[in-house]
């Protein structure tokens, strides 16, 4: 008799069914407005007169340098965040020392600040009238409007991005896996390699990710160091900005859908590495 | 001669871990090391295993000074409470780690490592979970593999940090039982820290009870229960009544109680703390001259045995008492019977609150 009874309550917990619908719904509606919306834009802009019209932009000689300065910003940024990120981790997670706070504050520091004033704490450094920019171009060396500008810039914005992602999991691991290496006779290099890495390899894919997404998307900090000058010192973000303000809607948006593939292929990649993650650490205990 | 431990001292910031610890480890044998947590166990256990560095003192392992080591090159064999498993690897691969990072020349090959992994397996009976992950295991089974994983290098030594600390009440029987027996068809020195002291008496050799930093006995098990060296041993192990009284040229006097002592006739006032075990309490429906009246205040049956809370008259203190349930039949004991205690036995130690 209960039993019977006890199938049409609801749980406490739930809400009445029309809560949760306009709930879902309004999510949804939200969703479909922000972000698929402008999404599916982007592509109907890109392909608006045709194919042809779509690959001549993303072939033109300006667009083509354009790439192949984010990869290289991406290439030399993401493998340099990727040590300092372990480094950074692995100091924090696995000692005890002063000033770890401040260190952990340090890490944030670019989530913190606009990258707009990341962008000109370069420009003050190294630029013509910064503090050590003359003695640089006396040199010879320029950083400010050129590559190296760009590429520090975006080192500075993206380097929280494989830190912040290690730190919880080395600290939720603890260090009993590698003190048991130890006793077994494995010297640090062995376990680090045989040990910590493997157990970290899931969340340290994910900080690439995030940091190889940001590396390439990045416009504000890049865009005060670049000066704009066609192919030279653009990246994709800045290419579509300067194509957009010439009016060339088919080429901006060409260039905009490339990097919109990027952010989706991010997203697929982190789910997948998110659940990876999750396994690994249900698997601990 | 096994582990030597002299003179070890251990802080950390402000607190003192362990206090100028000195112990003797004989060769073959399973000690453990029993306290309270907090007491330092597992700090010496650490330290004994190079993975803590103590402030001052030294370790010899076979006469040999092994202080300075690093932890590698102790060949101790570690079981560490949470197993410490490599959680990306399978059994097997957790058993042959230990030889598989030795440095070229003295690793052995695949084959050799293969067959003595199997012989491994083997002995702790897990042939057919080789290729298992430890997520995919029970506690006992990750124990074992701990274990099994420790042996793989041939320690000298085998270390283990409250073995069976996370494990249900049976399967923590069967693992007793079964390092008792692996222990003695193997004979490796062996060290384990425990906080459950059936557990240690169950197991050991000799059991070493630490308190506080510091050495309180060491002993057999038998010898730790039957003469206890100190009152906190005394606590500690088992349950215990507490008689506080004052001893007067030879003579104590608890409540009632008038006992002549042989020794301490030289001794003018001073507060003395008698130790009565529950089953050391002799219960009775009749008077003698050294009996305490008590009112029987609650009556729990655990299996065989009996357990009683008393409530002596002019006190406030519960007694416990321990008796056979053939005699708590024969006496026909209700709950709010008067009835009178003597001390069968009894334990002074001088001072006290």
């Amino acid at each position: 008799m209960t039993n019977t009874l006890n199938i049409h309550l609801p749980k406490a917990t739930t809400e009445p069914r029309w809560v949760r619908y306009l709930l879902i719904s309004f999510t949804l509606i939200f969703l479909t407005l922000f972000l698929l919306l402008p999404l599916i834009a982007i592509f109907v802009q890109a392909l608006q007169e045709g194919l042809t019209a779509y690959w001549t932009a993303l072939v033109e000689p300006d667009a083509v340098a354009a790439i192949k300065l984010t990869l290289l910003t991406a290439i030399i940024a993401v493998p340099l965040n990727l040590v300092f990120g372990i480094a950074a981790a692995w100091a924090i997670a696995k000692f005890d020392f002063k000033g770890k706070s401040i260190l952990i504050t340090l890490i944030d520091l670019p989530f913190a600040v606009s990258p707009v004033i990341a962008g000109f704490i370069f420009v003050l450094l190294f630029g013509l009238h910064g503090v050590i920019g003359p003695w640089l171009n006396a040199q010879g060396i320029k950083i400010i409007f050129a590559v190296p500008g760009i590429i520090l810039a975006t080192i500075f914005v993206t380097f929280p991005f494989v830190a912040r992602e290690l730190i919880p999991l080395l600290q939720a691991q603890g260090n009993e896996e590698e003190e048991a290496a130890l006793v077994l006779g494995a010297n640090g290099w062995q376990t680090f390699w045989y040990i910590t890495l493997p157990n970290m390899k899931w969340g340290l894919l994910y900080g690439v990710i995030l940091c190889n997404a940001r590396a390439m998307g990045e416009f504000g900090a890049v865009s005060v160091v670049s000066g704009h000058i066609r192919g030279l010192t653009n990246t994709m973000p800045l290419h579509v900005e300067i194509l957009y303000n010439e009016y060339n809607f088919v080429a901006a948006f060409a260039v905009a859908s490339l990097l919109a593939v990027l952010a989706l292929v991010t997203l697929v990649l982190k789910t997948l590495v998110e659940w990876r993650v999750h396994q690994q650490m249900q698997g601990q205990t | 001669m096994g582990i030597e431990i002299r003179q070890i001292t251990k802080t950390f910031h402000q607190f003192t871990a362990l206090k100028e610890v000195s112990l003797t480890i004989p060769d073959g044998q399973l000690v453990a090391l029993l306290g309270p947590s907090g007491c330092g166990k597992t700090t010496l256990l650490r330290i004994v295993a190079g993975l803590e560095v103590a402030n001052s003192g030294s370790i010899l392992f076979h006469g040999e000074d092994a202080t300075f080591q690093q932890v590698r090159e102790r060949r101790v064999g570690f079981v560490f409470q949470h197993y410490a498993l490599f959680r990306h690897l399978t059994v097997f691969e957790n058993i042959a780690f230990g030889l598989r990072v030795r440095p070229r020349p003295q690793r052995p090959s695949k084959e050799i490592i293969k067959s003595k992994v199997n012989e491994l397996l083997k002995l702790i009976q897990m042939q057919e979970l080789a290729d298992r992950y430890p997520r995919q295991l029970s506690g006992g089974q990750r124990q074992r593999v701990a274990l099994a994983r420790a042996l793989a290098v041939e320690p000298k030594v085998l270390l283990l940090d409250e073995p069976f600390g996370a494990l249900d009440t049976k399967v923590r029987k069967e693992l007793r039982r079964w390092l008792r027996r692996l222990h003695e068809t193997m004979h490796i020195t062996s060290l384990f820290v425990t906080h459950d002291q059936e557990e240690a008496m169950e197991v050991a050799d000799l059991v070493v009870v630490m308190n506080e930093g510091r050495v309180e006995q060491v002993g057999t098990p038998d010898d730790i229960y039957e003469n206890p060296a100190s009152p906190f041993v005394y606590q500690f192990i088992g349950h215990v009544n507490l008689f506080h009284g004052r001893l007067q040229t030879g003579n104590v006097r608890i409540g009632e109680l008038d006992i002549t002592l042989d020794s301490h006739t030289e001794v003018h006032q001073a507060p003395v703390v008698a130790y009565v075990r529950p089953h050391e309490l002799e219960i009775s429906r009749e008077s003698e001259s050294t009996s305490i009246a008590v009112t029987v205040i609650s009556i729990h049956l655990l299996g065989p045995m009996v357990h009683l809370e008393l409530l002596p008259q002019n006190s406030t203190e519960v007694l416990e008492a321990e008796l056979t349930k053939e005699y708590y039949r024969q006496l026909r004991l209700q709950k709010g019977d008067k009835v009178f205690v003597k001390p069968r036995k009894m334990r002074l130690f001088m001072g006290g609150k």
